[in-house]
């Protein structure tokens, strides 16, 4: 058995150690490893027993993680195995990360039936998209079929996440009806299931009350409205009744065709985003290539030639065009 | 006209002019770390504004004093802080304190007493009679008073997570001894929200805790009038690394959300807050301590006042315990802490503390042995006896300078309450990390200044000594304290009244369920019934749940000390050039083993070394080996760090190492830092521990043996 069959059999056989390093190698950046990981997805070939993706995504302090960690615990006693991707924010200065996730999911750390992995962002931008994927398939080939991805709310991320699971849950604060009327519109388009946390104590009215008028919004901009629940996470209120709805989700998508609809739909564009890093990979990594990109870049900076035509001529170096 | 004579101020700066060769006076201005610029020279000019400067000590608002004679008619109260081991060595060890001169004791309970565990509990193998004595019943407790009549023995108890089952303890002993409540004198901590910002010996969540905090000043207030049902503490917040100003702050934010939570319970202010007692630091920060004290009198007059204008004056009168630091101890050159220790010493008398702890020179690698103890005690004799200095009331009343650091401490610390109050009280505020991410940002600033020598530490980044001495260390050997303990434990569910147990805990959960009766006083009576800690504590969190700490961290701070530093740079490199071969950055785990909730180490190293280009994982606190190989395996990292402070890396870091093996990750290297004394290294060595890093270790130094162990084991492979 070669290296990469072998790392496949026993990620399919549920060994933690093996699905840790298969993930890590999906998020090497070295290109001998990348070869190593399409092996190990050629031997592993389609997993047939369905699971279900959910993307968890917020503004930072909504308590994400902790929702994750009464959720998470709640699903395994009803029979569930978790895994939990989480994607943190990264230092631009020098590539390093703090990975605090386990820190607030200790219950959800401690069980046998849940995989936890935090993974920092740095290294390739356009390709964290891919490598979540990768991950996510290697978790559902080690048998967890509850699989959640923890991104932070900055930038891009609600929208980006949105293109890698089958549902979104949008966490918002309790009682900060503010943050969510001045909250771009993107992210409350792709949220499938929103919930107020830490409505507990004094904040339970107020909670109520940002539930009912983003209620109302959405019935408004939407037509249908996506479930909007109130919660605790720290108190266990309200937790059960969204693992009931995201049940619910799943179920109705996986019947109604739509949750094949939308992975469907996800293929091509990760498809779209290789074909884009690979071009641009060729462009920057092979020689020639990428000498000829920086003069065509420097006759456009100096404005000898128009950017759409040097771009034109760059491209049909790489393949010639038919006359 | 002639011309206005100079102030004082512009004929200074005319005159230093001239001594500095045209080097403008400005230069000579010290930015302290709280932000306060230092002029070289104070004057009549720089108390303008100041009120009550001509306020007696015992005069509103008490900046010279909270009593008018102070020690002119009663010394400051030498109380040492001890425990060790189980209850009759403690005890020992109490009993010659006392016999050479100690006033009161102090006890040091054991992480396991302190997180609500009975010694014979799985999680807390490592952690029993290590940092302190092990207490699990009403027996123990009677084995350390023993011999100690507790009637005329005042006590003081540091406990906050346990509280209840081990101040029914003391409670029950005093009683077997036949000494009522009502004559009992001392202080129990009970300060629980310090826990939660920085201490992290805390067992429930914070709305039960500051339940049980009320409970007890109430209890204390209707039956032990002699007793403080609370110390507020800001010592840890500054031994986490909080600037003075912070610690001042956020130490009266504490106190005022007390009062709160006690005039909720229907009590009037004036019976409980006369018994409110604090717990300060000093560190090496001279001036800036006795400042510290000064104000703190003055603002919480203040405080108390404007929001709660009590009746009795003496609900308004802050009295304080203090500690010399123990983070500003070292472990090179130790017999240097003893002239840090007499430093600290002072600033804490000249400042008019009510009682003081000094701390042993060996402390930054053991507990105190009986020689270093002895020293301790005999410092704090000497000032005392032979220099005069409980002869005269606040000598630096008065001071240009003094008067008006006092006032400049007191103005940022009253900013720091009024964000806590903003935010909704100081409860609100430790929810939303507030106190913590300052504390946390504090710390990591001052131990870069270390590191690059802008702070200069004798012994450590100056003026090294040529050969280290050798010192007598006392070891505690743990498993024969847990052996012992379980054998007691063991005896005293055998012999006890089983049923009489079982409904004492019923009414506990009954009265933690309902919200209705006092949970001490249910305490007391499962205590009495030979209850043990654990169960007490378990009985709670059946009802309370158990709470799991939370960590924050910054980034960036320590770096941006660096920035343009030639070793960093290289170091920063060197973290690239592994990033390529590895395929992506170094990867550690950051964990914490055992009950020992000391986090500020891990957290600063976690922090740097994230600057130089590390990913690092925080691990949750309380961990045991298992917990923290499986993560180590899921998170798929090169390395785990293990930061000790109080003792259990003896047992539990081999455990890892093994439990690492058994999930087939021998190859995830192990490194230890924190308190390690350097006769646990070969032991460590042995079971397979790369690199061992003692509390004075430099961050850029610890990351490059870091960086070697990674780039040799890369080669081997």
């Amino acid at each position: 058995m070669t290296v990469a069959s072998e790392l496949a059999h026993a990620v399919c056989s549920g060994d933690r150690r093996a699905l840790a390093k298969a993930i890590t190698l999906a998020e090497s950046t070295r290109p001998s490893e990348r070869e190593l990981v399409e092996q190990i997805f050629a031997s592993i070939g389609q997993r047939a027993a369905p699971s279900f993706r959910v993307g968890v995504t917020g503004v930072p302090g909504a308590g994400k993680s902790t929702l994750i960690d009464v959720l998470g615990c709640r699903a395994i006693a009803a029979g569930s195995r978790v895994a939990v991707l989480a994607v943190d924010p990264s230092s631009r200065q020098s590539g390093g990360s703090i990975l605090g996730d386990k820190t607030r999911m200790t219950r959800l750390s401690a069980e046998p039936n849940a995989f936890i992995r935090p993974s920092p962002t740095s290294g390739v931008l356009g390709g964290t998209a891919g490598r979540t994927q990768e991950a996510i398939s290697l978790c559902e080939a080690a048998g967890y079929d509850l699989i959640f991805v923890e991104t932070v709310g900055v930038g891009q991320s609600e929208e980006r996440v949105a293109t890698m699971v089958d549902c979104v849950l949008l966490v918002l604060l309790a009682g900060a009806g503010d943050e969510v009327s001045s909250m771009k519109r993107g992210v409350l388009e792709v949220a499938d299931l929103v919930a107020f946390n830490k409505a507990d104590g004094d904040r339970v009215a107020a909670a109520d009350a940002d539930a009912a008028s983003l209620r109302a919004s959405f019935s408004i901009s939407r037509g249908a409205v996506p479930p909007v629940i109130v919660l605790s996470a720290l108190a266990d209120t309200g937790v059960a009744q969204l693992l009931g709805d995201l049940t619910r989700f799943g179920a109705a998508a996986r019947a109604d065709g739509s949750l094949e609809l939308r992975r469907s739909a996800q293929r091509r564009e990760w498809f779209d985003s290789a074909l884009e890093e690979g071009l641009h990979e060729l462009f920057t990594q092979r020689p020639d290539l990428a000498l000829a990109r920086a003069a065509a870049a420097d006759s456009v900076a100096k404005g000898s030639v128009s950017a759409s035509e040097a771009a034109r001529r760059l491209l049909a170096q790489l393949v010639p065009a038919r006359s | 006209m002639p011309a206005a004579k100079p102030s004082t101020r512009e004929a200074f700066v005319e005159l230093a002019r001239a001594e500095l060769d045209g080097r403008d006076p400005e230069t000579l201005i010290t930015q302290t770390p709280e932000g306060i610029a230092l002029r070289a020279l104070y004057s009549a000019e720089d108390l303008q504004g100041i009120q009550h400067l001509d306020a007696s000590s015992g005069q509103y608002p008490f900046r010279r004093g909270h009593r008018a004679t102070m020690y002119t008619s009663r010394p400051w109260t030498i109380r040492q802080y001890a425990g060790f081991s189980t209850a009759e060595e403690s005890n020992a060890f109490y009993k010659r304190a006392l016999a050479a001169g100690q006033r009161g004791l102090s006890v040091a309970f054991d992480l396991a007493t302190h997180r609500g565990y009975d010694s014979d509990h799985p999680r807390v193998s490592g952690d029993v009679g290590k940092a302190g004595v092990a207490i699990d019943s009403v027996e123990d407790m009677k084995r350390l008073f023993d011999g100690i009549p507790l009637g005329s023995t005042s006590v003081s108890m540091t406990m906050n997570g346990a509280v209840l089952p081990i101040l029914a303890s003391y409670i029950v002993t005093a009683e077997e001894q036949g000494v009522p409540p009502a004559r009992l004198s001392g202080t129990i901590q009970n300060d629980i929200l310090k826990e939660f910002m920085v201490r992290n010996t805390f067992i429930y969540p914070p709305a039960p805790s500051m339940r049980i905090v009320a409970d007890i000043i109430e209890y204390a207030t209707l039956h032990m009038p002699r007793y403080n049902s609370i110390s507020i503490s800001g010592y840890h917040m500054q031994e986490a690394g909080a600037t003075l100003d912070l610690e001042l702050g956020f130490t009266l934010a504490d106190g005022l959300e007390y009062i709160r939570a006690a005039l909720a319970r229907g009590l009037n202010i004036d019976q409980f807050a006369p018994r409110l007692s604090f717990f300060f630091a000093t560190g090496m920060n001279f001036f800036m301590e006795i400042a510290k004290l000064r104000a703190a009198r003055a603002l919480w007059a203040e405080l108390v006042r404007e929001r709660f204008a009590p009746a009795d004056t003496r609900s308004l009168e802050l009295r304080t315990h203090c500690q010399t630091s123990g983070v500003s101890l070292t472990a090179q050159d130790p017999l240097n802490n003893v002239v840090r220790t007499t430093v600290e010493a002072l600033s804490a008398v000249l400042g008019g503390t009510q009682s003081l702890h000094t701390n042993a020179y060996d402390e930054a690698l053991a507990l105190p042995s009986e020689r270093s103890a002895r020293i301790a005690r005999n410092t704090q004799l000497i000032l005392q006896h032979e220099a005069g200095l409980a002869q005269v009331v606040d000598p630096w009343g008065g001071s240009y300078f003094m008067e008006a650091l006092t006032q400049e401490l007191s103005d940022r610390a009253r900013a720091v309450i009024t964000e806590v109050e903003a935010a909704g009280g100081m409860a609100r505020a430790i929810e939303q990390g507030l106190p913590k991410r300052r504390i946390e940002e504090a710390a990591t600033r001052r131990q870069a200044r270390i590191d690059r020598g802008v702070d200069v530490i004798v012994g450590v980044n100056a003026f090294h000594a040529p050969e280290e001495p050798a010192l007598e260390l006392r070891a505690v050997d743990g498993r024969a304290v847990l052996q012992a303990q379980r054998q007691r434990l063991q005896e005293l569910r055998e012999k006890r009244a089983a049923g009489a147990v079982e409904s004492a805990l019923a009414v506990l959960r009954e009265h933690a369920r309902s919200g209705a009766g006092n949970l001490l006083e249910a305490a007391v009576s499962a205590m009495r019934a030979r209850a043990t800690v654990g169960e007490v504590s378990a009985a709670l969190a059946d009802v309370f749940g158990r709470y799991e700490g939370r960590v924050h961290t910054v980034q960036g701070v320590y770096g941006s000390y660096y920035e343009g530093d030639a070793a960093w740079a290289a170091l920063r490199a060197r973290v690239a050039t592994l990033r390529t071969v590895l395929g992506r950055n170094p990867r550690l785990l950051m964990a914490k083993l055992g009950q020992d909730g000391h986090d500020r180490g891990a957290k600063v190293v976690a922090s740097a070394l994230a600057d130089l280009g590390f990913d690092v994982d925080l691990g949750p606190m309380f961990q045991t080996p298992a917990e923290v190989a499986r993560q180590a395996v899921d998170n798929d990292v090169h390395l785990v760090g293990i930061s000790t402070q109080a003792g259990a890396h003896v047992t539990l870091v081999p455990e890892l190492i093994q439990e690492l093996a058994k999930l087939g990750a021998a190859d995830v290297r192990v490194v230890c830092g924190g308190i390690i004394p350097s006769a646990d290294e070969p032991a460590l060595f042995a079971a397979g521990v790369s690199l061992v890093f003692g509390p004075a270790a430099k961050l850029p130094e610890m990351a490059a043996k870091l960086l070697a162990l990674l780039e040799h084991s890369n080669e081997a492979e």
